[in-house]
C-alpha cells in the first residue's frame, strides 16, 4: 500500500456522506477549503501542534479516479459541474472542487508573486503587513516541497513551442516556466486530474502532511454560516453532501473552534462570510478578479497535437505592461475533445469541418491583468436566494480594448511561428489567412455571447490591507479587521489580480500567514 | 453555460406580458415528440429533454452521433450544476421551443421541434447572431452542452485523430514504473509522492 492510500483510509479522514448522524466537531483550528490556501495553513498549523479540521465540500479522489476522460471527471472536480459562470454567462470560470481544490485540476503553472505587485498593493492598497522579502522563505520552502522547477525548452510540446518560438521571432520577451511537477510523464492530463502523481497538488502534498501530522479532514461537508457572538466566531454549521457532492443527505455538522480560517478560494469564500452576515460595511465580494482571456486558433501544415505533453510550459509577459490600458500575457492552452469543441465557434457541419483540423491545432489566450485602474474595479460576489454565490462581473470598454488588441497580438504570434491559418473564437470568427487582419478584428462583435470569455484564475471578494474601511482582513495574518479568530487565507485576499498564474503565490502567503498564527498561538 | 436567472425571470415577465396579449394558444402549441428517453431524467424536464434532442440533432450532424444519447449526456452533466442553473436551463429550452417569442423574433408560427432541419438552423443562426444578449448566451449555453455531451465519448473520436489514452492506473500503482530513480529514491526515504 503506497503512503498516500494509508493516509487515505486513516481513522483521521472521515467521508461526511457516510455519516448516519449529525456531525459535532471540536478543534483549535477549522479550515474550510483544501485548495492552496487551506491545505498549506492546514499542514503548517499541524506541524506546529494545533489539533486542526479540514473541511471539504468536494470528493476525495486519488490518481485511480483520474481516467484522462472528461466524461468521468469534469462534473465532479469543477465547481457547479464545470457549468460555473458570471452571471450573465459571459464568462466561463474553472475552478476545482476536491480535496486539494484547484491544485488538483490546475496546469501546474508556477510564478512567486511579482515584486512590483507586492509594491503596488503596499502603496495603493495599504499592505502593511509584510514585504517581499517576507515572502521569499516561505516561496523556497514551497518550491523545495512541490518540486517546483523550470522546464527546459526541448521538454515544451509544440503548442507551447508555437507560442515561444514565435515571441522570440517577434522579439517579444518570452519564457519556459516552472512547474509542480516530479517525474512527469507528460500525460497532458493536468485538468483532469494527474493519473500518475506527478503533479504535486496539495491532493499529493500539504494535505497528506497535516494528516500525517494529526490533522483530521472531513470530506463531502459545505460550510454553510458562521455563528458570531460578541467579536468572534463560536461555531460553524454546515451540510453533509451526497457522495457525488449533488444533494444534502439530511445530515448536518457543527464546528467549535479557537480559530477558523476560510479558504474556500475566490467566489466561495466571500459567499460564505455573506451568508454568516459579515459583510465588513459592503465590501466582501467586491474586488473579484479573474484575469479574463480571450483565446485564438491558428493551424499548421505540420502536426501540433495539443493533447499531448505538458499543457503550460511557455509564457510571454511582454504586454504585461501597458501603462492606462490593461495588460496581458500569453499563455498556451492545453486541448481536450469536449472542452475545445465548446471553445470552436458554430454548429452542425461548420462546426465539425474545423474542429476535425485539431491535430494541427494550437490554441494560445491572451489573459488579461485586472485590478490596476481605477475605472475597472472587477466584479462582485453576491448570494441567490438559495445561499450559493454568484459572481456579477461586468465586462467594461477598457477590457473590451485590451481583448482587441490582444487578439491581434495573439495572431501576430502566431503567424510568426508558422501558422498558415488563425482563427478566431467569435461565433462569427475573424479567418485570417498569411497574416493578421487588425481591421477584420475591430470589426468583429466585441460583445456578450458573441465570443468566449473564460478565467482559471479567481482572485479577490476579502481584499487584505491595514485599513478597515478599505479591506477586510489585514496583511498582518489574513485576520478579519472585525472579528478575532476568524481568517481568510486563500486568493480571495489579493486586492488586486496577480499578472501571473496565482497558485505560487496563494501557496506562499498562506504559508507566511500560517507560520505567523502559530506563532502567535505559541504551542509547543 | 447557463444564463443568470434574473435574466431568465424578466424574460418570463414578458414572455407572461405577451401571453396576456392573447398568445396562449401559440404559447402552448404542443411539442413534436422527437426521442424517447432511454433512463430517468436527472435534471431536464420531459418538453425540455424533446426540445434537447431536436436541438442536439442540428448542432451535432457528425455521421452516427445519436441525439437520445448526447441529450442524455447534457442530462448527467446538467445533474452537477446548482439546481438554480437546471431551472434556467429548462426555462431556457422552453424559450427556444415556444412558437410566440418565435413568431416575434424569428417569424415562425411552430416550436422548434415541429421545424424542418432547415428551419431549425435558421432558428439556431436567428439566436447566434441576435442583438439580444439572452439570446446569444442562450444559444451558447445550448451548443456547448451539446457539444461537450456528444465529444466527452471516445465514439466521436474517430475523425479527430484522437487516441483514447490508455490507462495509466497500473503504472501509478506500480511505483517501479513511475518516474526516474530520483524518484523512487525519493518515495523509498518516504518522501510523500
Amino acid at each position: 500500500m503506497t503512503k498516500l492510500a494509508v493516509i487515505r483510509s486513516s481513522p483521521n479522514v472521515v467521508d461526511g456522506s457516510q455519516a448516519t448522524a449529525d456531525l459535532v466537531l471540536e478543534a483549535d483550528v477549522c479550515i474550510v477549503g483544501t485548495g492552496a490556501g487551506g491545505a498549506v495553513t492546514a499542514a503548517t498549523l499541524a506541524r506546529a501542534g494545533l489539533t486542526v479540521l479540514m473541511l471539504e465540500e468536494g470528493g476525495y479522489f486519488t490518481h485511480a479516479d483520474f481516467t484522462m476522460r472528461e466524461k468521468d471527471t469534469e462534473s465532479r472536480l469543477y465547481q457547479e459541474g464545470m457549468s460555473r459562470t458570471t452571471g450573465d454567462a459571459s464568462i466561463a470560470i474553472l475552478q476545482g472542487r476536491a480535496v486539494g481544490g484547484t491544485t488538483v485540476v490546475n496546469w501546474t503553472t508556477c510564478f512567486r508573486t511579482p515584486e512590483d505587485v507586492v509594491e503596488h498593493w503596499k502603496k495603493k492598497h495599504g499592505v502593511a503587513g509584510f514585504a517581499y522579502a517576507d515572502l521569499v522563505p516561505h516561496y523556497e520552502a514551497i518550491e523545495q516541497r512541490l518540486a517546483i522547477a523550470k522546464v527546459s525548452y526541448g521538454s515544451m510540446n509544440p503548442n507551447n513551442k508555437m507560442l515561444h518560438d514565435g515571441c522570440t521571432k517577434l522579439g517579444w520577451g518570452v519564457d519556459t516556466l516552472r512547474r509542480n511537477v516530479h517525474a512527469c510523464m507528460q500525460t497532458g492530463f493536468c485538468h483532469l486530474g494527474c493519473p500518475v502523481n506527478a503533479k504535486r497538488s496539495m491532493l499529493v502534498t500539504m494535505i497528506p502532511d497535516a494528516i500525517d501530522a494529526g490533522a483530521k479532514l472531513v470530506f463531502r461537508a459545505r460550510a454553510d454560516r458562521f455563528d458570531v457572538e460578541a467579536g468572534s466566531v463560536k461555531s460553524l454549521r454546515g451540510t453533509l453532501l451526497d457522495g457525488e457532492g449533488r444533494k444534502p443527505t439530511g445530515r448536518a455538522f457543527t464546528v467549535k473552534a479557537k480559530r477558523f480560517v476560510v479558504s474556500g478560494g475566490a467566489i466561495n469564500s466571500p459567499a460564505l462570510l455573506l451568508r454568516s452576515g459579515i459583510d465588513a460595511g459592503g465590501l466582501v465580494g467586491t474586488r473579484t478578479f479573474l484575469h479574463p482571456a480571450v483565446g485564438s486558433q491558428a493551424f499548421y501544415e505540420e502536426k501540433i497535437e495539443p493533447s499531448r505533453g505538458a499543457p503550460q510550459s511557455a509564457a510571454s509577459h511582454h504586454f504585461a505592461h501597458r501603462g492606462e490600458e490593461i495588460g496581458f500575457f500569453l499563455e498556451a492552452v492545453p486541448w481536450y475533445p469536449a472542452l475545445i469543441a465548446a471553445t470552436t465557434p458554430g454548429f452542425g457541419a461548420a462546426h465539425e469541418a474545423v474542429f476535425t483540423q485539431s491535430p494541427h491545432m494550437a490554441i494560445h489566450i491572451a489573459i488579461t491583468i485586472d485590478g490596476f485602474h481605477d475605472d475597472v474595479p472587477g466584479g462582485r460576489v453576491r448570494l441567490r436566494e438559495s445561499g450559493a454565490p454568484i459572481l456579477d462581473y461586468p465586462i467594461g470598454p477598457k477590457l473590451w480594448n485590451a481583448f482587441r488588441f490582444g487578439q491581434k497580438r495573439l495572431a501576430e504570434m502566431q503567424f510568426a511561428s508558422g501558422a498558415k491559418t488563425v482563427r478566431t473564437l467569435h461565433e462569427i470568427p475573424v479567418v485570417m489567412t498569411g497574416k493578421v487582419d487588425e481591421a477584420a478584428i475591430d470589426a468583429a462583435r466585441w460583445e456578450g455571447g458573441s465570443l468566449p470569455v473564460s478565467t482559471a484564475h479567481q482572485m479577490g471578494g476579502c481584499s487584505m490591507g491595514d485599513d478597515p474601511t478599505t479591506s477586510v482582513v489585514r496583511s498582518e495574518d489574513l485576520r478579519c479587521h472585525t472579528l478575532a479568530n476568524l481568517h481568510v487565507i486563500d486568493g480571495s485576499v489579493f486586492p488586486t489580480s496577480l499578472g501571473v498564474n496565482p497558485q505560487q503565490s496563494i501557496y506562499g502567503l498562506a504559508r507566511l500567514a500560517a507560520t505567523r498564527i502559530a506563532a502567535a498561538t505559541r504551542v509547543r | 453555460m447557463p444564463t443568470s436567472r434574473r435574466r431568465f425571470l424578466r424574460n418570463g415577465l414578458v414572455g407572461g406580458g405577451l401571453l396576456a396579449l392573447g398568445g396562449v394558444s401559440l404559447a402552448f402549441y404542443p411539442s413534436k415528440e422527437v426521442g424517447v428517453p432511454t433512463e430517468p431524467l436527472a435534471a431536464l424536464e420531459a418538453r425540455s429533454f424533446q426540445v434537447l434532442v431536436a436541438l442536439v440533432s442540428r448542432v451535432v450532424t457528425a455521421k452516427g452521433a445519436n441525439p437520445v444519447a448526447i441529450a442524455h449526456g447534457v442530462d448527467r452533466s446538467l445533474s452537477y450544476a446548482l439546481p438554480e442553473t437546471q431551472e434556467a436551463i429548462n426555462k431556457l429550452l422552453g424559450l427556444f421551443e415556444n412558437a410566440l417569442p418565435g413568431l416575434l423574433l424569428d417569424g415562425r408560427i411552430k416550436p422548434f421541434t415541429r421545424l424542418s432541419p432547415e428551419s431549425q438552423d435558421a432558428v439556431l443562426e436567428s439566436w447566434r447572431t441576435s442583438r439580444i444578449e439572452l439570446r446569444r448566451n442562450g444559444y451558447q449555453a445550448l451548443r456547448k452542452l451539446a457539444l461537450t455531451a456528444y465529444y466527452m465519448e471516445e465514439s466521436s473520436w474517430g475523425p479527430l485523430d484522437y487516441q483514447p489514452p490508455p490507462s495509466l492506473r497500473a503504472i501509478a500503482y506500480d511505483d517501479s514504473q513511475v518516474g526516474t530513480p530520483e524518484w523512487l529514491r525519493a518515495r523509498a526515504e518516504g518522501d510523500t509522492p
